[in-house]
């Protein structure tokens, strides 16, 4: 198939080009970011939800 | 196992930023290419450079996330964060998205990219696909181009173009035959 023999010598010729640097530098940038929100989300304490207390019993009505 | 996939589970266990930073670049080195043919094929060259940055930074902050075992899988993740991101450009019609660059710079490329020239019956076979994918409708040169050249199968672009499956399958069969007797 000629379409098919087209495809496979063409991304062969893309693959051989070089990556742009500015794509790789996007790439890097990218995983930056990505690094310094897992810091950040590492860091912050989390919240301890407080612990229940127990509420005092209604005294029962006087009669 | 595949040379993506076992990088690609590398950097999803690698803590440390320099190491990330190596192997996401060993990562794209290796994919820039295709997505870059997807992107500059999906939209208009004008804004096609600028999807393409989005797509590869979007696809390296999920990086990390990606839990598949096999390049297909790897591949269909990639395509559908890149189709996310040219959700927009989607709304063009089919009619208004060109190939990636001009059939001949498309031939020049590929015989640049040889160790050997081409022989007389490649050439021949590379101008009869380059044909076929001109003299097709833009509306079929792009559907030709999504299945044969960048590798979607029908159920993904059934996805990406809202269709059904069977529609995908038959169009592509018909813009086929209509381009083949078209060069003829």
């Amino acid at each position: 198939m000629v379409l098919h023999e087209f495809s496979v010598a063409y991304r062969a010729a893309l693959a051989k080009q070089r990556t742009p640097e500015q794509s790789l530098d996007t790439v890097k940038d990218a995983v930056r970011d990505q690094y310094e929100q897992e810091q950040q989300t590492k860091q912050t304490p989390t919240v301890e939800p407080e612990s229940p207390t127990k509420q005092p019993e209604p005294s029962e009505p006087e009669p | 196992m595949d040379e993506i996939i076992k990088l690609v589970r590398t950097y999803r266990f690698a803590d440390a930023i320099d190491e990330r930073i190596r192997l996401a670049e060993e990562i794209f080195r290796r994919i820039e290419p295709d997505l870059r043919l997807f992107v500059y094929s999906s939209v208009s060259r004008d804004v096609a450079e600028d999807a393409l940055q989005e797509t590869l930074a979007a696809v390296a902050k999920s990086l990390k996330k990606f839990e598949g075992d096999t390049p297909k899988e790897f591949w269909a993740w990639c395509y559908r964060i890149a189709r996310n991101k040219l959700s927009d450009h989607y709304r063009q019609k089919a009619a208004e998205r060109t190939l990636p660059m001009p059939p001949e710079e498309m031939l020049r490329l590929i015989e640049a990219a040889q160790d050997t020239p081409l022989s007389p019956q490649t050439r021949l076979d590379l101008e009869y696909a380059m044909k076929l994918l001109t003299a097709s409708k833009p509306e079929c040169c792009d559907l030709l181009w999504r299945h044969f050249v960048i590798g979607l199968d029908y159920a993904e672009i059934a996805e990406e173009q809202d269709l059904k499956y069977d529609n995908v399958r038959m169009k592509i069969g018909r813009c086929l035959e209509e381009a083949k007797s078209l060069v003829a």
